[in-house]
């Protein structure tokens, strides 16, 4: 990583050159990263990479009066690294320009101070990356011991970054993030050839974590390759569970993000009954989890509830920007989502026929409409009396007309980005399947 | 007019000759791959506007690639500068021996061979591998009207005014967004045997439309591009009426019964289908790792003898087109499907090394930052014979798809997951009006391309799009075809 002294260097090149542009308002950020890749094939190393840049963008704001109104615009511009000063003038002079046209009501940029930088508390920063990248490709290929189920294939990235905020309204705070995410295919080739896509992302050396992660899903391929058919085209009972159900919250970030809202692409207000006045399944509670220590602005990242019992706290992410139209706190984005969960066993949800979807191909949340799905990669199917592995055709349910009666399991599941019940159930979910 | 070389990949191509050479004394084969990348993007809507960078393929920076005799290793780097050129090869030494460090027990490197037309300069000297025989080459593709020239100011009026008429035309319109974008970009690579360098533009513009049924929000989006620049933007309002027809039209829209149906695919579905159900599939580096069914199909019958099935940056002109891909391979056009059967796949370099193929030009990479795969280009059908009317009035019930919106591959069991925004009912040979979405397609790939029995008269090709390997490593496409009717799954 690159010496403090060139990093200052580089922000103070910047500084000079706003200034003498007559640039008031601006958000300098400085994002350093070292990362180091490996990409095998089987159990064999296809190729090393390593990547070490040192990435600035400059937001430059405008102010000025269109028919009587205070507008604001604003335009970016990146900074390389051995730009000459005339470079870093032109550039930020055409981010000028740009923002001086784009008609956009007047906001307040996130105001702070010079903070102390945040260092990472990651195992991670204690070992580096070399390491790391032996311990975690150990914990991968651990469980990969059978013939006919293995790992095809894997793609682990390991990251150290330091990332600098300077706005023009004080804020001036730098910490450092260690990741550790990626990829892998699971094959099993008996009783039939098939496979399934797995993604991990962790901010600690979490090898315990990889490792169960990679027993399942072996065990989940080897159930897919014994999965024959389709379910029948009909209304299920649907179970969802595992890394399905942050996608499915994503509606509940969309819809109270204040870009949507202030877009008028969203109804939500704060004391709004999100899943209606008659909630007849489980009162939906959901926190916001801060992962890292500022926002892309630089306002400090905190916990926050933002629907209790089924009502809407506030309004979030979307900038400073939106949060100012709306007359609202900037909260920041959040990626990390923490839900309560429900009070009935998975054990007892599944003692009525059900429909339990594992895998899709790209299970996907539509925000505007509520409609969620996918194709089916692999589902157990409960008729009452036997569980069959199915796999195929599509499901279509809308989230707005299955909100008042979804019920959450008492089992938990976390991972990067959700923590909350390991399930959930609907009724009545349209399934396109076998004629 | 030609795009024009970067001043700064100009300046500094001298002193990454200087790297190469460095390299070359250390290693018997090394490559470097320079790009100084610009794209801008514009958006304009009821309540928002933005003009500026788009930061995804907006960068410079560097890719060097070596072989120590066994192994290939990849630096990501973005400053060079004199006195550290001796750093920049340290970085890659420790890369290139780190091997033992990473790997553990039970664990091995893949070896592999040089690329065939690299190997005749192995054993020479650095001298001898910089000033020998070398395939140079220089390319720019060309544009109409340069964006820059345009400006920011008449590129957002343009939008302003398009979003202005637009939203006029109806008031159940919620918000109207008209964006446009552009990427320029000059990429360098450099190696013992090659100096080649390629200079590019493309043009993209998108209306997003919204309007509301109570909390749902029902939306519709119309992508354009070329290879080229500005001249794009007056294409934008040409079906500006359609558009918000269709968005009003989709507020009396319901699910669709579930269920197996002809259908007549417009040419942007076909492209869907094209691409996701099928083009991921041919991606060789999926060969290498035994995931792509296609591999056991070559020579066989994959589709009806209607369908010839294209890929290639030299095949078309459009947003995925260039002279030479990632890795130095130059732009093919490769005929994947002949009349039905399957003839070969497309292939990035090292695949290529793997299999014991020809690369064909698909090596790329979202940036200097990342690893190349093997990716699409332009992918597309070829044309039939028939007319959309002629079609549309052979099927008995069926539904007219349109409006794609999102797919995801399956090379593996050949699944098809696509999305589509617009199903419109076909009754007695005729439209009937009745509009139903959103629309989920499954199947088996062969199932649904060999049951393919008409093909229309003209190819559409559009490249508004992304397309990821995966959930990730986005690059910038094109894809398409004719009108086609299909038997397909809809849900």
């Amino acid at each position: 990583m690159r010496r403090k002294e060139q990093v200052n260097a580089v922000i103070a090149k910047i500084l000079s050159a706003l200034e003498r542009l007559g640039i008031d308002h601006y958000l300098i950020e400085e994002t350093e990263k070292e990362s180091l890749e490996c990409f095998f094939v089987r159990k064999k190393l296809d190729l090393k990479r390593k990547s070490v840049t040192d990435e600035l963008e400059v937001t430059v704001y405008r102010d000025f009066e269109k028919d009587g109104k205070k507008m604001r615009g604003s335009s970016a511009a990146q900074i390389y690294p051995g730009m000459e000063e005339e470079e870093v003038l032109a550039a930020l002079q055409g981010a000028c320009q740009a923002a001086s046209l784009v008609c956009n009501p007047y906001y307040e940029l996130p105001s702070g101070k010079k903070e102390a930088p945040v260092p990472s508390r990651s195992p991670l920063a204690e070992i580096g990356l070399e390491e790391s990248m032996k311990r975690m490709t150990e914990a991968l290929f651990a469980e990969d011991t059978e013939e006919e189920v293995f790992l095809n294939s894997a793609e682990i990235f390991l990251r150290h970054s330091h990332r600098h905020l300077v706005n023009s309204a004080g804020v001036d705070v730098a910490y450092e993030v260690y990741d550790v995410w990626g990829e892998y295919v699971v094959q099993c080739v008996a009783p039939q050839d098939v496979e399934t896509y797995h993604q991990f992302n962790y901010r600690d050396l979490n090898t315990d974590g990889l490792r169960r992660e990679v027993k399942e899903a072996l065990a989940l391929t080897r159930d897919r390759a014994a999965a024959r058919k389709a379910p029948k085209t009909g209304e299920y009972t649907l179970l969802l569970s595992g890394q399905q159900m942050r996608t499915l919250f994503d509606f509940y970030l969309s819809r109270s993000n204040t870009s949507m809202v202030y877009q008028k692409y969203s109804n939500y207000e704060a004391g709004m009954k999100v899943q209606g006045e008659d909630i007849r399944g489980d009162a939906l509670t959901l926190e916001l989890k801060a992962v890292d220590p500022y926002s892309a602005e630089g306002i400090p990242m905190k916990d926050r509830l933002l629907i209790d019992e089924g009502t809407l706290q506030l309004l979030q992410g979307g900038g400073a920007r939106f949060a100012y139209y709306l007359g609202v706190e900037p909260t920041g984005g959040y990626r990390k989502i923490k839900v309560r969960e429900g009070k009935l066993p998975f054990e007892e949800m599944k003692k009525e026929p059900y429909l339990h979807v594992v895998s899709f191909s790209d299970f996907q949340m539509d925000d505007f409409t509520g409609h969620f799905g996918g194709e089916i990669r692999l589902a157990y199917l409960y008729d009452g009396q036997t569980v069959t592995p199915v796999t195929g055709g599509s499901l279509n349910g809308n989230i707005m007309e299955l909100q008042a009666d979804m019920v959450f399991s008492s089992e938990k599941y976390e991972d990067a980005n959700y923590e909350g019940p390991y399930a959930v159930r609907f009724k009545g979910v349209k399934v396109a399947g076998e004629a | 007019m030609k795009v024009q070389e970067s001043d700064f990949i100009r300046r500094e191509t001298p002193l990454l000759k200087e790297l190469l050479e460095k390299l070359l004394a250390a290693y018997p084969y090394a490559s470097i791959l320079a790009v100084d990348s610009k794209a801008r993007r514009y958006s304009v809507s009821k309540r928002n506007m933005a003009a500026g960078e788009d930061d995804l393929l907006t960068s410079r920076g560097f890719v060097a690639k070596v072989w120590d005799g066994k192994h290939y290793a990849e630096y990501s780097f973005n400053k060079v500068v004199p006195e550290e050129l001796e750093e920049i090869c340290a970085r890659i030494g420790e890369l290139v021996a780190a091997s033992d460090r990473l790997l553990p027990e039970g664990l091995e490197e893949k070896e592999y061979l040089l690329p065939e037309e690299e190997r005749r300069v192995e054993k020479k000297t650095s001298e001898e591998k910089r000033t020998g025989e070398k395939t140079v080459f220089e390319g720019s593709t060309e544009y109409e009207v340069d964006p820059e020239e345009m400006g920011d100011d008449a590129i957002l009026k343009f939008l302003e005014g398009l979003k202005d008429k637009g939203l006029a035309m109806n008031d159940a319109l919620l918000n109207l967004s008209a964006f446009c974008e552009y990427q320029k970009y000059t990429k360098l690579f450099l190696s013992g045997r090659k100096e080649l360098l390629q200079n590019v533009m493309w043009f993209n513009g998108g209306i997003s439309l919204a309007a509301s049924r109570g909390e749902e929000i029902k939306s519709y989006f119309k992508s354009y591009s070329c290879l080229g620049g500005a001249e794009l933007l007056p294409r934008m309002e040409e079906d500006l009426e359609e558009s918000v027809a269709a968005t009003v039209e989709l507020l009396e829209s319901r699910p669709i019964p579930p269920g197996e149906y002809t259908c007549i695919c417009a040419p942007d579905v076909t492209g869907m289908i094209v691409h996701e159900a099928f083009g991921h599939g041919v991606e060789m580096d999926m060969f290498v790792k035994k995931r792509a069914q296609a591999q056991e199909f070559l020579g066989k019958y994959v589709a009806s003898p209607l369908v010839t099935m294209h890929d290639g940056a030299g095949a078309v002109r459009e947003t995925a087109t260039y002279f030479f891909d990632d890795e130095g391979t130059l732009a093919h056009d490769t005929v994947i499907i002949d009349k039905g059967v399957l003839k070969t796949g497309i292939s990035d370099l090292q695949s290529a090394l793997s299999l014991g193929t020809e690369p064909t030009g698909n090596g790329r990479r979202e940036s200097y930052r990342r690893k190349a795969y093997t990716r699409m280009t332009n992918t597309y059908f070829e044309a039939g014979d028939s007319t959309r009317e002629e079609m549309i009035a052979s099927v008995d019930y069926g539904f007219l798809l349109e409006n794609a919106e999102s797919g995801m591959e399956d090379p593996k069991n050949w699944g098809i997951q696509c999305m589509v925004n617009i199903a419109r009912e076909i009754k007695d040979g005729k439209l009937t009006g009745k509009v139903f979405s959103p629309i989920v397609l499954t199947g088996y790939v062969p199932d649904l391309l060999k049951s393919i029995s008409m093909m229309g008269k003209d190819v559409e090709l559009g490249g508004g799009g992304f397309c990821g390997k995966g959930y990730k490593e986005w690059v910038k496409v094109s894809d398409g075809g004719p009108y086609i009717k299909a038997r397909i799954r809809l849900g």
